[in-house]
């Protein structure tokens, strides 16, 4: 495990200060640029934790410290003689609570600004599918090929499925039966479509922690976190007039970011009228 | 299952969808919401919106005190640890010789976490940049004898980078026609009009060829330092950000923006989407126009 220290001393102006006391320290000292997100420039860290894997992730550190020093804390209670007295129980009440904080604290982290949002996952079992109704031109056809194969590439996507007036077109990676035609899969995904009601959503739906639901939406592959559903809505006040909406779903949870669902929605917007 | 829809004007029951019955939800509007539909799942209690997250909002709209938060708690337990030892009258020694220090240890370990994890928090906060007002007219100038779908198309093309983006100024050139100049444009001194696009200066010019020469996005964070910026000179004079996408090898686009570093890199990738997309549309109206045009030469 190594502390990275940097002297420089933090404070958020970002300009860069002069490095005059940098060879004055004898511990080992460097400044690391960082450009996690795309909203910072040059950014000089003050403290990192690091244990030097790669592939560690170091945030959850305090979730960790916090179940190992509870587990610790309890421990010590427990094998204390047996008159606690009351100093004691303060402290180690303090400490539980601490630990409740610092597992906590991950979690909390996620929803700051800049925080990384987790990768998806591609699920092992069951292949891509691609399929679009005939019953449309070939000018749509062409549009729908591309939005999905767009939204498949530039969001965490991993399932994604168009419906106008009725006629789909799905992509990705769905948990739907093998050894169907085209025309048969597309038919089984209108009747489960017709199912769940989904051509009725008036308003977006966005459900970043998605745990899994009835029967009609076992359509979603395993280890769906996150969906987003976007309605087609042609005109707000005559909703017989519905021309669908866009399904997009993410195995990675809260994966689609105000600017992603803006970006979803845009591309909807390309479908309606 | 059916259910009857209680509405406030006639509708006719659909009977493709399945619905069930939702009085919560009826509104005083002309539809019920009838997502309810999906009520179907076992989950229908949270009805068709998601369930509010208070923690994720809270954070999202106080991110300063959010960040901040473990430096106060692992301050306070430190305090309030040694306040604890000196209450009680035990000496502030640190060592593991009794439970009782023990307990100090740990807690002041996890206190030590708190503050660090929190300075890290802070260090990494992303700086926020203001946007800045672009200064010029409202233009909308599209080259006459498009079909409708081309320029529904570019119009859309305009509608997304607007709404996701923090784009205010469009141009797009194809085949040497300035196809459309929309947005926010910089106001001519003569007319008060806005600037028209010269496009066979912007295509002699280094900005135009170096684009075309790298077929690749060209994103220009902070347009002020860029000597190329008088090859723009109708985007508004203070437009902080520019991508200039090119549209296979015929053409480019110019997106202006209002905040330094504004486009995010899942921006820069959706522009260079729809740009390709662009690209095969208006390749194939082109070459279809041409086509019909050649035979009248011949």
């Amino acid at each position: 495990m190594s502390i990275r220290i940097c002297n420089l001393p933090f404070n958020s102006s970002f300009a860069p200060q002069p490095r005059a006391r940098v060879s004055s320290r004898s511990t080992r000292v460097f400044a690391r640029t960082e450009n996690d997100t795309q909203q910072q420039q040059l950014n000089l860290s003050v403290l990192r934790f690091t244990f030097g894997i790669p592939g560690l992730d170091e945030s959850y550190l305090p979730r960790w410290l916090g179940y190992g020093f509870g587990s610790l804390l309890l421990l010590n209670h427990f094998s204390a003689s047996a008159p606690i007295n009351e100093p004691q129980l303060r402290s180690e009440a303090l400490g539980i609570s601490l630990a409740a904080f610092s597992i906590a604290l991950p979690y909390i982290g996620k929803f700051l600004k800049g925080s990384v949002v987790e990768q998806r996952t591609l699920p092992e079992e069951g292949e891509q599918v691609f399929v679009i109704s005939s019953n449309i031109g070939d000018s749509l056809k062409e549009d729908l090929a591309w939005a999905t194969y767009v939204l498949l590439r530039n969001t965490s996507t991993i399932a994604v499925l168009i419906s106008i007036q009725g006629e789909l077109c799905v992509r990705g990676y769905w948990n739907c039966p093998d050894q169907m035609s085209k025309a048969q899969l597309h038919d089984w995904f209108k009747k489960k479509v017709d199912e769940i009601g989904l051509a009725d959503v008036k308003e977006t739906l966005y459900f970043p922690q998605y745990e899994g639901s009835s029967a009609s939406w076992d359509i979603l592959p395993d280890g769906t976190r996150s969906l987003f559903v976007q309605p087609l809505i042609q005109d707000i006040y005559e909703p017989q007039k519905m021309d669908g909406f866009l399904l997009v779903a993410s195995t990675a949870g809260y994966a689609y970011s105000d600017k992603d669902r803006a970006w979803i929605g845009a591309m909807a917007e390309k479908f309606r009228g | 299952m059916e259910a009857r829809i209680i509405l406030q004007i006639q509708i006719p029951w659909n009977p493709n969808h399945k619905f069930s019955r939702r009085p919560s939800l009826y509104l005083p509007r002309f539809f019920i919401r009838a997502s309810s539909s999906t009520s179907q799942k076992p989950r229908s209690y949270r009805g068709p919106k998601p369930s509010k997250n208070l923690v994720a909002d809270f954070i999202s709209r106080n991110d300063d005190l959010a960040r901040s938060l473990p430096i106060y708690v692992g301050g306070a337990s430190l305090l309030a640890v040694l306040f604890n030892r000196t209450v009680s009258g035990i000496a502030p020694v640190a060592d593991a010789s009794s439970s009782q220090s023990r307990a100090d240890l740990l807690a002041l370990g996890l206190a030590v976490t708190n503050l660090l994890t929190g300075l890290v928090w802070l260090s990494i906060r992303p700086k926020s940049i203001t946007p800045v007002n672009p200064e010029g007219v409202e233009c909308k100038v599209v080259v006459s004898g498009l079909p409708t779908t081309i320029v529904s198309e570019l119009l859309w093309a305009w509608e997304s980078f607007k709404v996701a983006t923090c784009c205010k100024s469009l141009v797009i050139v194809y085949n040497g026609i300035c196809l459309i100049q929309i947005g926010m444009v910089a106001e001519s001194t003569e007319d008060k009009k806005g600037v028209i696009v010269n496009t066979d200066k912007l295509m002699q010019g280094s900005v135009y060829q170096g684009v075309m020469k790298s077929k690749a996005q060209s994103y220009l964070a902070n347009l002020s330092l860029y000597p190329g910026r008088s090859e723009l000179p109708f985007l508004p004079a203070n437009t902080q950000a520019v991508i200039l996408q090119p549209l296979g090898d015929k053409g480019i686009a110019v997106i202006g923006g209002n905040t330094i570093r504004g486009f995010t890199s899942s921006d820069q990738a959706w522009i260079s989407s729809i740009g390709e997309k662009l690209d095969a549309t208006l390749g194939r109206y082109f070459i279809d126009s041409a086509a019909e045009v050649s035979p009248e030469k011949d």
